[in-house]
């Protein structure tokens, strides 16, 4: 249950960070403008719309402030008034669920402008919205796999002892930073291999097909077939629009394989080339795996002419009807089809994979490697291995051992080479030593004159039994007795979150930019306010609760410290500033 | 563990042995003991390679002390990555010998393969097609090129092969196992042609494993396999199509095409004769001598002269001169010429001819005056000019050989072979494209030889049902005919007849075509991983793609898996089944569309999760109304008292269990075999199928819905799905020594061989 509130919480987050952007430092801030907008009207008022780098904003007419300002992380989608409609108008639909409508008012060029920022902001959100979504979904994988973290979010945040901003600003960036791994490993969900098959058309009941393109499909075009989104951002939207883009794209041969009459003015058959260009190239380099190599597969070197000829593929392309044709190019576009989707499913992974096997290989052929030839039979020393294999037959007992993979075999070897010359005890100096100690002890004799009388002796081991004199101070270690387990399960939550506060209070000193300033200013009062709301109601309840007081003493004594520090440097700078 | 087979001890490199191993060890034996031939089925996967291995190793072990028993091992394969396979197999078993005795034995074993396989020269070996690496290899290491070298130091030689003909012929080559890479590595070391290397070692080495056409082919079997000892063992693995190889490697077709390449080479052969002749007269007067002396004293060529041998086998060569007509250069180019005009005329026909041997003879008499006996020796007379006239890249007049080749079989051949001449293609009428076909008939022509010659040939394979029909076909006497069949403690193997129809009359039907697609589009659904789908042809193949596509089958099937489907470009299908293979790997899962004889049926393995499922649609009957095919069927009706019905089906059948037969490739694999067609369920169909498959035919299974395949499936897959046990199977379907050894299941075993 608390891990659904924590994600409700992190939803109702982005509104605050909405909010949080003052308006004056906004408009001081120089941004690029991407499309000015005038004659705009939102809430029965004219004004103007400004699309920025990263926020869309809406001033009315004669003020020089925005009174509308949405980041584009922010927007989920926009929606558009239907052609045809008198009032043109365009709305933002945002993650809270809130909207903003403008309304497009320009007589002669309404409809132009509306389209030109429907246009951009196409283009635009997609950037963002993948940033948002991943940031979101990482926070929210952040406090659900750390207990502590969504704790200390409850006491900070929830509680508003500091912003959710202030919260993640140095956590994200550390994940992000210090671990990159855990970011990437994140699997790639591939594409499913009937995502043509998905858009189907209907007819529009005017002799016309109308395929329904969604922001996925596009997307897993785009990742199919490279050659197309590059068409796409090639030609749109300089030369066509969007919408005469995809409907050039469901007419062109090149989604209708089986057509084979090729307009040459299609812009896509381009795309067709490209892509036999690349199957071509795939062909050519060859498999990997020799057991499924189908040209070497055959030991025999005769010459064609010999042998029954087994109805003999027609190779020429003369003698093949148009129907036989296209059903080859069926056959082919589906082979293609699905090794495209294979490989953009696994792109990322193939690269990496490839890199270390190759590096893997070079470094167990001894470096001498250029010839392919070299490479070839490690995989297929593997493969046939495997093929010859009969685990039953072998008795199960052995170990299953993990290959050790060695990326340079020569660290291996050597180990760790001292950077300097570093003083080692070498094997004669243990023998020397053992000897010598084995020596001192033949020799050793009691001196019996010096040693303790044995009452002391007893009572000093006394002393230092449990129970004994020297022992009191141990008493401390009963306070997990003592403090009933709620009350130090408390203790350990302000613990947590003092010392989180305490991080970013130490964290801006030395003070030297004016946002450091700014920062140790508000943490001071974050801290102030942590002892207000958090630590005195602890302390009033354990004094209810007659326990000790010195439970927070340590506590306590953090704050004065951070506050002393935080006096010293005010005074000096008051002092500068005087 | 070792094994007491019949008093000989077995070194079997496993902990334990499955019990039909054992029992095909216990045939194999008593053929040997037999010095006679057998044939001998096993399920793939079953561990019939290394049973055999271990037994005649063991065989040759123990004949060292009894001199020339068996001295040597001839292992046939069909295709390079099983060639592989089988020496890394014998590569274990001979560790498991030097783990056992302690010692290291003097045993050599190898694996041979064309140049394309084996060269290791920079410039050769980078060249992609056989053809083209044979012709470069021998336009570097001809003697003629030699010796020119003598002359003129930049005429360019393989130094590999120089390395190998100045020294590697006095150390034999270390005992041991080589495989292909290994003799690369090899030749790489001593700077050795890893080829010549290989087909020196064949001569003294204890096992040799190669392909087929290394053996049947003469004009290959000549050059490479003349010397090989009589007391060797002959064994043809996978040797359901040995029959088609034995057909192939004697057969000829020739185009319009050949007959113009053909012209050009007689064209170069002229001039280069008239240039040899104004500046080395004394060359071609030589050659004249020798052949008066008759060819014995003409082959004075070394190994790497000759391209391709004699196409006739050994016994029926004439060991005689060559007739005058032909003996002068000149003389014989007029010949060629002559004969090739002949040929030309006989093309330009408007109707099939199909006529026999004595015909074709008495007709190319009757025209152009050409004798019987000149033809006989064109082959040799050719290799002979070729040799004198220096050509160095022989690859060039593969057209000249051919027809070459060909007169010599025709006129050697009365028997067994036919002429057919097609104007053009069957389903082309239109388009002229004559071919002369001359095919062989009888493929106990090329393998008699390999009969009459070794002690012991076996001929095993996984599918070789029914068995008397490969003796009758190949016309020998085996001493031991058995077949094994797979044990198992549960079933790994659900077989499906669907009751669907796809006769040749209604298999285009609109309705036949969707019911074959609902059926992989259900399956699909419900298989994990790879699915394999073979058609009976590809035209048949291409036709149902297409309106499945049309249907929208595909795209439904798209939501479930990826598909990939066979062309007729090798080069593309490789990638596709990559591309399948990696597909299954990561989960995906998918679909490959295959055609049965394909290369993908032949020769691609899909263990485990690369084939949870085969459907095989329709029964893959041979293209009947083939002339070839008709002739074949005439002559087997009349030599050998074999129906053309039974023959037919024979194949089918054996081609369809070869299909699905694919997909189980162990004990430890599991799958789903389906045939998509109610003809299966007829007895004489049935029957034709291998043991193996036979006994997983229950009446629960005859005749499906496809939705009751799905339900089969479905409970099928999910008790499958369950862990495999070793301890499930041991005293069963796996035994450990002492269970072998028990009089129980000795007695048991005994009954695991079905004689027929």
């Amino acid at each position: 249950q608390n891990m659904y509130s924590g994600h409700c919480e992190l939803q109702s987050f982005a509104p605050l960070t909405e909010s949080s952007i003052s308006q004056s430092t906004m408009a001081s801030l120089s941004e690029e403008v991407l499309l000015v907008v005038k004659k705009v009207r939102q809430r029965k008022q004219d004004g103007t719309l400004y699309l920025m780098a990263e926020r869309v904003a809406w001033g009315p007419e004669g003020k020089d402030r925005f009174t509308v300002s949405h980041l584009y992380a922010d927007i989920r989608c926009q929606k558009i008034s239907p052609d045809g409609k008198a009032k043109i108008q365009l709305q933002l639909v945002l993650h809270t669920g809130e909207s903003t409508t403008f309304h497009f008012a320009n007589e002669s060029s309404a409809l132009k402008d509306r389209d030109a920022t429907k246009e951009l902001l196409q283009q635009l959100l997609p950037k963002f919205k993948k940033k948002a979504n991943k940031e979101l979904e990482e926070k929210n994988r952040m406090l659900q796999e750390d207990p502590v973290l969504f704790q200390l979010y409850k006491d900070l945040v929830v509680s508003q002892v500091i912003s959710a901003e202030e919260f993640w600003a140095n956590r994200l960036g550390g994940i992000n930073n210090t671990d990159p791994a855990v970011v990437n490993n994140k699997q790639e969900v591939g594409i499913s291999g009937a995502f043509l098959a998905d858009i189907r058309p209907q007819t529009d009941g005017c002799n016309g097909l109308r395929y329904n393109l969604t922001a996925d499909i596009i997307e897993s075009i785009f990742r199919t077939y490279p050659a197309v989104k590059q068409k796409y951002s090639e030609n749109v939207p300089h030369n066509l629009t969007e919408k005469e883009f995809w409907t050039r794209f469901f007419q062109s041969h090149y989604f209708h394989r089986d057509r084979i009459n090729t307009g040459t003015q299609d812009i896509f058959s381009e795309c067709a080339k490209q892509d036999e260009k690349g199957l071509k190239s795939l062909v050519i380099q060859g498999v990997k795996n020799p057991l499924v190599d189908l040209l070497s597969l055959e030991d025999k070197t005769l010459d064609e002419g010999y042998g029954i000829c087994t109805t003999l593929p027609s190779t020429s392309n003369a003698n093949k009807t148009v129907k036989e044709s296209s059903n080859s190019a069926i056959i082919k576009r589906f082979n293609h089809h699905s090794a495209m989707v294979l490989a953009a499913g696994s792109r990322k992974g193939v690269f990496t994979s490839l890199l270390t096997a190759s590096s893997s290989e070079t470094s167990s052929t001894d470096g001498n490697s250029r010839d392919s030839d070299f490479f070839q039979p490690p995989v297929k020393k593997v493969k046939l291995q495997e093929a010859i294999e009969y685990e039953d037959l072998q008795r199960e007992n052995r170990p299953k051992t993990v290959a050790l993979n060695l990326k340079k075999s020569d660290r291996y070897a050597h180990g760790p080479v001292p950077l300097q010359s570093q003083h080692y005890t070498t094997s004669q100096d243990i023998i020397n030593s053992v000897n010598y100690i084995r020596h001192e002890m033949m020799n050793y004799k009691p001196n019996l004159t010096e040693v303790l009388s044995s009452t002391a002796a007893s009572s000093a081991i006394a002393a230092l039994s449990p129970g004994g004199v020297l022992m009191q101070a141990g008493a401390q270690q009963a306070i997990n007795q003592m403090v009933p387990t709620e009350v130090q399960g408390e203790l350990k939550h302000l613990y947590v979150a003092a010392g989180e506060l305490l991080r970013h209070f130490w964290s801006c000193f030395p003070v030297n930019t004016p946002f450091l300033e700014e920062k140790v200013m508000k943490m001071k009062s974050n801290l102030e306010r942590f002892q207000v709301t958090k630590l005195c109601p602890f302390q009033e309840k354990i004094q209810r609760q007659y326990l000790s007081t010195n439970l927070t003493g340590h506590l306590e004594e953090m704050l004065q410290t951070a506050y002393s520090k935080f006096h010293i440097w005010q005074t000096r700078r008051m002092m500068r500033k005087t | 563990m070792k094994l007491n087979i019949e008093g000989l001890l077995v070194y079997f490199p496993y902990d334990y042995i499955y019990p039909e191993q054992y029992s095909y060890m216990l045939e194999l034996k008593r053929t040997l003991d037999a010095k006679g031939h057998g044939v001998l089925e096993m399920p793939s996967g079953t561990g019939k390679t290394i049973s055999l291995l271990s037994l005649i190793v063991a065989y040759q072990r123990v004949s060292s002390a009894f001199p020339l028993d068996v001295t040597k091992l001839i292992y046939c394969s069909r295709t390079v990555p099983e060639i592989e396979k089988v020496v890394e197999e014998l590569r274990k078993l001979m560790e498991f010998y030097a783990k056992e005795t302690g010692e290291r034995n003097n045993f050599l074993a190898l694996a041979l393969s064309s140049r394309k396989n084996l060269c290791i020269h920079p410039e050769v070996s980078s060249l992609r097609f056989g053809k083209e690496v044979d012709g470069k290899c021998h336009s570097l290491t001809a003697s003629y090129i030699r010796a020119q070298r003598h002359v003129n130091p930049n005429q360019p030689v393989c130094r590999f092969y120089e390395e190998f003909d100045a020294v590697g012929r006095q150390v034999p080559l270390p005992a041991g196992i080589y495989n292909l890479d290994d003799l690369k590595d090899f030749g790489r070391r001593k700077g050795w042609c890893p080829y010549y290397l290989a087909r020196y070692a064949i001569l003294h080495a204890n096992i040799v494993v190669y392909s087929y056409h290394y053996l049947l082919d003469p004009k290959i079997a000549d050059l490479v396999s003349k010397e090989l000892a009589k007391k060797s063992v002959v064994v043809f693995d996978e040797a359901h199509n040995i029959d088609n190889v034995c057909i192939d490697s004697m057969s000829v077709n020739i185009t319009r095409r050949t007959l113009d390449r053909c012209q050009n080479n007689v064209d170069t052969l002229q001039n280069t004769i008239q240039k040899i002749k104004e500046t080395d007269a004394a060359k071609l007067r030589e050659e004249y001598r020798r052949l008066v002396e008759g060819l014995k004293e003409a082959n004075v060529a070394r190994e790497t002269d000759i391209y391709l041998s004699n196409p006739v086998l050994p016994d029926e060569i004439l060991k005689e001169a060559v007739p005058g007509t032909i003996r002068t250069a000149e003389h014989f180019v007029g010949f060629l010429r002559r004969f090739l005009e002949y040929l030309k005329s006989r093309l330009r026909v408007h109707h099939v001819v199909q006529e026999s041997a004595p015909q074709f003879l008495k007709d190319i008499f009757d025209k152009v005056c050409i004798d019987r006996k000149p033809l006989r020796f064109c082959a040799e007379r050719l290799q002979s000019l070729l040799r004198t006239l220096e050509i160095a890249d022989i690859a060039d007049f593969s057209a000249v050989t051919l027809i070459s080749n060909f007169a010599t079989l025709v006129s050697t051949y009365s028997q067994g072979f036919t002429i057919i001449i097609e104007p053009f293609e069957d389903r082309t009428p239109t388009i002229a494209n004559p071919v002369l076909h001359f095919s062989c008939m009888d493929p106990s022509i090329a393998i008699k030889p390999v009969f009459q010659r070794f002690q012991s040939v076996i001929i095993t394979s996984g599918t070789l049902s029914p068995l008397d029909i490969y003796p009758r076909i190949l016309d020998f006497r085996p001493v031991t005919m058995a077949s094994f069949t797979m044990t198992l403690n549960t079933f790994n193997v659900c077989l499906c007849l669907v009751a669907l129809s796809s006769k040749f009359e209604t298999r285009e039907d609109f309705a036949v075509i969707r019911n074959y697609g609902n059926l992989l589009l259900e399956m699909s659904a419900v298989v994990p991983d790879g699915i394999v789908a073979f058609f009976t042809s590809y035209v048949y193949m291409e036709n149902i793609v297409a309106s499945w596509y049309e249907q929208g089958i595909l795209e439904n099937i798209q939501r479930n898996k990826l598909i990939f489907i066979e062309t007729q470009d090798a080069a593309e299908t490789s990638m596709a089944l990559e591309k399948y293979q990696e597909a299954c790997e990561n989960g995906r899962g998918a679909i490959l569309l295959s055609v049965a004889r394909g290369k993908v049926s032949e020769g691609i393995d899909f263990v485990h999760h690369f084939g949870r499922a085969v459907i095989m649609f329709g029964v893959p009957y041979v293209y009947t109304q083939s002339r070839i095919l008709k002739a074949r069927l005439e002559y087997l009706r009349d030599q050998f008292q074999i129906r053309e019905n039974d023959f037919l089906t024979f194949d089918a059948m054996r081609h369809a269990a070869q299909c699905v037969g694919r997909a189980i490739r162990g004990k430890t694999d599991y799958g789903l075999m389906i045939f998509a067609d109610k003809r299966y369920a007829r007895a004489d169909k049935r029957g034709k199928l291998p043991r193996w498959i036979q006994e997983h035919i229950n009446d629960g299974s005859l005749n499906l819905t496809v939705d009751e395949t799905v339900q089969l499936s479905k409970h099928f897959l999910r008790q499958m799905a369950q862990p495999f046990r070793q301890e499930d199977q041991l005293g069963l379907s796996l035994l450990t020594l002492e269970q072998l050894e028990s009089e129980e299941m000795l007695q048991k075993i005994t009954q695991i061989a079905h004689q027929t």
